[in-house]
């Protein structure tokens, strides 16, 4: 049966030791909408639940000198209701805004959602084109890992033991940038997704020629990952249907898609293709 | 297992549960205040029938540990009507608009479409089902819900 | 008719407050002293023989009251066909047998003490497809039979078989001929309370069974049976209800948690509640019946209809409940839907180790009418007719007397048609918007009782208190459906009395009289015909001892104004205006004659006469009191499988526009009209709801609803991967009303509360293919099917 306890530090290093005296026995909780449930599905059976709530400073978003940081524990509604998020960067508001419903994303964090690592996590994608940094604070202190090498495997981060995801750095993005997000689905919510298509393209001064992309696909492959033969094809060229079609197909055979209860990899690879240029072009549409 | 005790204010009532820390707010609700009128559908947070409101946030009970529930304020369908009995515009419109039909979603959409109108009294359409996007109904298709909550609009104007 | 005060308007759902206010009590709510919690050891194999079965462990667990399995229970033979037993022994035949089952304190500790039973298996293969299990040689599902017969074959012996008229002259008459395969797979009901009992024993074990069954009746009876069986011969039992959290269907069977917690009380000699978990919905609760169709239609030059033939193939799963008894609804629409002369249609139901399936909304109707409906379109392509030209000349009309012997009285199908038609500008939109298309299906289905078992009644009882107050017994149930408003309409009408005057107790067999069951969208016409009976006996006893009291109360008012008013001149009176119950009548709780309704001095409120007639002082006093049991004039299906086994019939016609996206397969609903002839809609607001409920389900049918299962697996047992629609999922549905007056119903009214469902996905399916051109045989059309289809279709150009 369920036997744990549940410890509610109030400040990160509290809640670093309290998770190395329990061990590989306890587990870090911060809305607790991917914990409990795997609690209640016997996935998981920790000794202890380690709660992030009450941590002091994981919760601000900040925009300054066009520099983003995101709390760990903020909130998908918090971003989603964010004036920032939505005038400087709604590819954060096209992913949060489709996860789950009102009731998840007033409890899940954008933290939690990215160290739960599934390959469909609505937030990593769109965080991934922004070219995001993460910063960790563990018992050997605080470092800086890129968002694309967060990843390790399906479920999988790099983070250490007992370390805690702190906050999230999107760096100041060249002008002329845009990026869009699309979660594709059965119906219109309470979806995890059967891929996750993300673009961001900037455009260089006579705004149709690609300066820089990059292409961030979910649930095609056991982690969030960027599709970097096709950003290459994109960069440097003039961007119309055809150059998208094209970089499209080249982002589908990057991708590694399975069959599963949720959808068919050719299906799939089709989509990737697809929204790679649907996508594309609302990214171009916001870079200008 | 131990007991933890856990303060809140719960329909506006201060309380006190003693109950497993492994407890959710749900169950500590159902179990150990006797409050029904919060269901489980699913027991994974997919469904919408445990649905409470939580600091003016809608939040699903079943997947909410009871140790978090601390200091704030809880409400349930329980407290939604009026201490003098008067029913809420919401539960009035339910009934008088065909938005309950088996019932047994109905306490989460309540819950759902107050915390709406608390927060935004004249929402859209869209709004309205986006608000209720997480809550499942069988029985009525979502139309008539819908339509109840915006009579509900209409009512808390009228009062006004 | 006019002048209806209840019948016909909005009256709100007020009774059913407790539903607003977190008060109603459903099964997971219950709470009996003493309870204790029941929980189910599922099958880990397909197909397996228990080698032995260990629970020592899980006895001993602190908490555990009793371990049951096959082994210490008795071998009674239960279902539909007797082939199944309530706890497993020696072989499971598919993934949720049941095979132990535990009593604890607590939910909790019920679930650990089933980790601590030890169940050995010996994996046998299996077979999952009805037709490789068809075949000579494949793996037995069954061995015996109920009464013990060795089995050679995984058909089940059942009769569905239909045919009338001659199929090859059919053939020969026709111009134009269309054959098509069809397939609809495994959906579940996903009522939003899951399933569950709590069953009580007293001392003299009399068994109180607190449930949600929609049959308490046919419940109680074999239940009764089931407890004769066990030594408990005479036993009584009562069937109550609690608030039910939706049925769909899910609700017609005396399932096996109820005989394991029944089980479980006997042992315990404590209530025992079994409660489904969601898994437990999706894994274990038998959903919709899947069929494979092969249908041929033909017709003459002029569009008339020349004959249908149809094959069905059905999986039974491993055993038999309402599933495999589809066909005999199915045989209704193959048959009846449009008028067509020669008609065959067979079904063959084979044993797997797959889920079994029950009834859901529709009860085969939905499966059946996508197979006529899909064919329907195809035959009209063929004959350059417009798929609603076709419709409208074989439409069915009053009068008619069906294949099946059903007799058609009330029919407003040319009426849905055309409705449906109009409102969605068929005649200029059809074919021309590319990726924009529509479609439409009929159904026809029973709506006034429907005679399944030798008695259709149902009873009513009517008690009125000294003050007006009106008790009534039930003896329906009430899923949602909105019967306890609808029924006190009806009453409040026909005694003169108001809707608030009036409670109602459903579903009790202690207190309530018979029913066949709240399935067949009978309820209404049933209970609403029962109704109206009782009140006529209960007001012409109001009335008598109105005519009884009456003069005494006049004449005492009128001293009493003498008193006040010495000048008061007492006027002539004519008596005879109520001096006999004909000549009086009830209108808003006010007793009057009819030849004076306003009269000064003959109006009464009706508790000044209830209570005249019961504070007498001397001599009789008067209770009202009044019963009716109504069983409509109507026929089993015979031999050949004909019989007018409804007193009416529903119709009704969806109309759909869609969207297709191309590109990514998806299917947008823009506008969904369903035309419905109800014959007369009691509550206006309660019928729409009825449609939009039924027409969600319907479109989740058509585009993303399946249980996906694998080697007998349910793979997605669980709202995430099951499609079920969210209010994000918006349709525009739009019910339109259509009022036929039918003779037989409560002031006309017939069934709604299936045929909103039926016609739905054809009507989606035909207007896919209007919109891109291809057709998707295969529910649920996913983006996955269309955008293969769309391949080929290219491929072949």
């Amino acid at each position: 049966m369920n036997n744990y306890d549940y410890l509610i530090p109030t400040s990160v290093q509290e809640a670093i030791s309290l998770h190395e005296s329990y061990g590989e026995k306890s587990s870090y909780i911060a809305g607790g909408t991917d914990v409990m449930v795997k609690i209640k599905q016997k996935k998981i059976r920790p000794q202890a639940l380690i709660s992030l709530r009450r941590l002091k400073g994981l919760d601000h978003i900040t925009y300054k000198e066009g520099e983003l940081r995101i709390g760990a524990m903020v909130t998908h509604r918090m971003m989603e209701l964010s004036p920032i998020i939505r005038a400087e960067f709604p590819v954060l508001i096209d992913a949060v805004e489709n996860i789950g419903s009102v009731q998840i994303r007033n409890v899940a964090t954008i933290g939690g959602n990215i160290v739960n690592a599934v390959p469909s996590a609505d937030g990593a994608i769109p965080l991934l084109t922004l070219g995001t940094q993460i910063r960790a604070v563990g018992p050997e202190g605080e470092r800086t890992i890129a968002l694309e090498d967060f990843f390790v495997g399906a479920g999988k981060t790099c983070l250490k033991s007992s370390e805690i995801l702190s906050e999230f750095f999107v760096p100041e993005l060249p002008a002329h940038t845009g990026a869009a997000y699309w979660k594709h689905t059965r119906r219109g919510a309470m979806e995890l997704a059967i891929l996750g298509v993300g673009v961001l393209i900037s455009l260089e001064d006579d705004m149709k020629t690609c300066s820089g992309a990059r292409i961030g696909l979910g649930v095609l492959a056991p982690t969030p990952i960027r599709a970097k033969k096709a950003e290459a094809f994109l960069k440097g060229k003039k961007l119309d249907e055809e150059s998208l079609k094209e970089a499209g197909s080249i982002a589908a055979q990057e991708c590694k898609p399975r069959d599963s209860i949720r959808g068919k990899a050719w299906y799939r690879k089709d989509m990737v293709t697809l929204f790679v240029r649907r996508m594309a072009t609302v990214a171009m549409e916001r870079a200008r | 297992m131990k007991n933890v005790s856990v303060t809140f204010t719960l329909n506006g009532d201060l309380v006190t549960a003693e109950v497993p820390a492994t407890w959710t707010l749900l169950k500590t609700l159902r179990e150990y205040f006797e409050l029904t009128g919060t269901k489980e559908g699913c027991g994974v947070g997919e469904c919408g029938a445990c649905t409470v409101i939580i600091d003016g946030n809608a939040v699903s009970s079943c997947i909410y540990p009871i140790l978090e529930v601390e200091g704030t304020s809880v409400t349930t369908i329980e407290g939604v009507a009026y201490k003098n009995g008067a029913l809420h515009p919401l539960q009035k419109a339910f009934l008088e608009n065909n938005g309950v039909q088996c019932g047994f979603c109905t306490s989460g959409m309540i819950m759902s479409a107050k915390a709406l109108l608390d927060q935004n009294p004249e929402p859209t359409k869209d709004q309205i089902r986006t608000s209720i996007a997480g809550n499942f109904c069988r029985c009525t298709g979502y139309v008539q819900i819908v339509d109840s909550i915006e009579k509900a609009v209409e009512m808390i104007k009228e009062k006004k | 008719m006019s002048d209806l005060l209840y019948v016909g308007k909005n009256i709100p759902r007020t009774i059913e407050v407790d539903k607003v206010t977190g008060r109603a009590i459903y099964i997971n709510d219950l709470k009996r002293p003493g309870m204790l919690y029941g929980k189910i050891l599922y099958s880990k194999y397909a197909h397996a023989k228990i080698k032995s079965i260990d629970t020592s462990k899980a006895e001993k667990l602190p908490g555990v009251r009793a371990v049951l399995s096959g082994y210490n229970i008795p071998d009674v033979r239960v279902g539909f066909l007797k082939d199944q037993i309530v706890l497993k022994k020696g072989i499971v035949r598919q993934f949720r047998d049941e095979v132990a089952a535990v009593a604890a304190i607590s939910e909790e500790i019920a679930e650990e003490a089933l980790d601590l039973i030890d169940v050995e298996y010996e994996e046998r293969p299996a077979v999952f497809d009805p037709a490789e299990a068809m075949k000579e040689g494949a793996v037995l599902v069954h061995e015996v039979d109920a009464r013990g017969k060795p089995i050679t074959s995984n058909i089940i012996p059942l009769p569905w078989k239909f045919k009338a008229g001659d199929i090859e002259q059919g053939r020969k008459d026709s111009a134009y001929l269309v054959k098509d395969s069809l397939t609809t797979t495994w959906v579940n009901q996903c009522c939003m309370g899951t399933s569950g009992c709590v069953a009580e024993f007293d001392m003299n074990n009399n068994l109180t069974l607190y449930n949600q069954t929609n049959v308490p009746f046919l419940d109680k009876q074999r239940i009764t049976e089931y407890l004769a069986a066990i030594g408990l011969k005479g036993k009584n039992v009562r069937v109550v209800n609690v608030t039910v959290g939706g049925s769909f269907g899910t609700k017609l069977d005396t399932d096996i948690y109820e005989f394991i917690s029944i089980q479980l009380a006997l042992k315990t000699r404590k209530p025992v509640k079994i409660l489904f978990s969601r898994e437990e919905e999706f894994r274990a609760l038998p959903p919709r019946q899947p069929a494979r169709f092969t249908i041929e239609q033909g017709c003459d030059k002029d569009g008339r209809l020349t004959f249908r033939k149809c094959e069905a193939l059905l999986d039974n799963g491993a055993y038999t409940s309402w599933g495999v008894t589809t066909p005999s609804v199915m045989m209704m629409p193959m048959s009846s839907l449009y008028r067509v002369p020669n008609v065959s249609f067979e079904a063959t139901c084979v044993y797997t180790n797959n889920i079994y399936c029950q009834a859901m909304r529709g009860y085969g109707n939905p499966q059946a009418t996508f197979a006529v409906e899909v064919s329907m379109d195809r035959l009209a392509e063929k004959a350059g007719i417009d798929p609603a030209e076709l419709r409208l000349i074989n439409s069915n009309k009053s009068g008619d007397l069906t294949p099946m012997r059903l007799k058609i009285t009330s029919c407003g199908l040319e009426e849905c048609i055309n409705s449906v038609k109009k409102i969605l500008d068929w005649d200029n939109k059809k074919s021309k918007k590319r990726k924009r298309g529509l479609g439409m299906a009929s159904l026809i289905h029973v709506a006034g009782g429907a005679r399944v078992y030798l008695s259709d009644g149902h009873g009513i009882m009517i008690k009125v208190d000294q003050n007006g107050h009106v008790d009534v017994l039930e003896s329906g149930t009430d899923q949602g459906q909105g019967s306890p408003t609808v029924i006190s309409q009806i009453i409040a009408e026909s005694l003169g009395f108001r809707p608030e005057d009036i409670s109602l107790t459903f579903g009790d067999t202690g207190l309530c009289l018979w029913d066949a069951g709240t399935h067949a969208s009978r309820h209404t016409f049933m209970a609403g015909n029962a109704a109206i009976r009782a009140c006529e006996s209960a007001k012409r006893q109001i009335l008598q001892i109105a005519v009884e009291k009456m003069p005494r109360l006049i004449k005492s008012n009128l001293k009493r104004e003498q008193k006040k008013n010495p000048n008061f001149v007492e006027p002539e009176l004519d008596y005879n205006m109520i001096s006999d119950p004909e000549k009086l009548d009830i209108k808003n709780r006010m007793v009057f004659p009819k030849a004076a309704p306003d009269h000064k001095y003959f109006r009464f409120e009706v508790s000044d006469i209830l209570r005249s007639g019961l504070h007498v002082g001397i001599g009789e006093s008067k209770v009202i009191v009044a019963e009716a049991f109504y069983d409509p004039p109507t026929e089993m299906l015979d031999r050949e499988m004909k019989g007018n086994l409804s007193l009416t019939y529903a119709f009704g016609t969806t109309g759909v526009e869609v969207e297709v996206d191309e590109e990514t397969g998806k299917v947008t609903i823009v506008n969904l009209f369903a035309a419905h002839d109800v014959g007369k809609a009691i509550n206006p607001t309660l019928v729409k709801g009825q449609i939009y409920g039924a027409a969600y389900i319907g479109a989740g049918y058509a585009l993303t609803e399946e249980m996906l299962v694998e080697n007998g697996r349910v793979m997605n047992p669980n709202f995430r991967d099951y499609k079920m629609l969210t209010a994000k999922d918006v349709i525009p549905v739009e019910p339109i009303i259509i009022e036929t007056d039918e003779r037989d119903g409560p002031f006309g009214a017939k069934g709604i509360g299936e045929p909103g469902l039926v016609p739905t996905a054809p009507a989606i399916a035909n207007a896919i293919y209007d919109a891109i051109g291809v057709r998707i045989n295969d529910l649920p059309i996913t983006p996955e099917k269309i955008i293969t289809a769309l391949k080929e279709k290219e491929e072949k150009d």
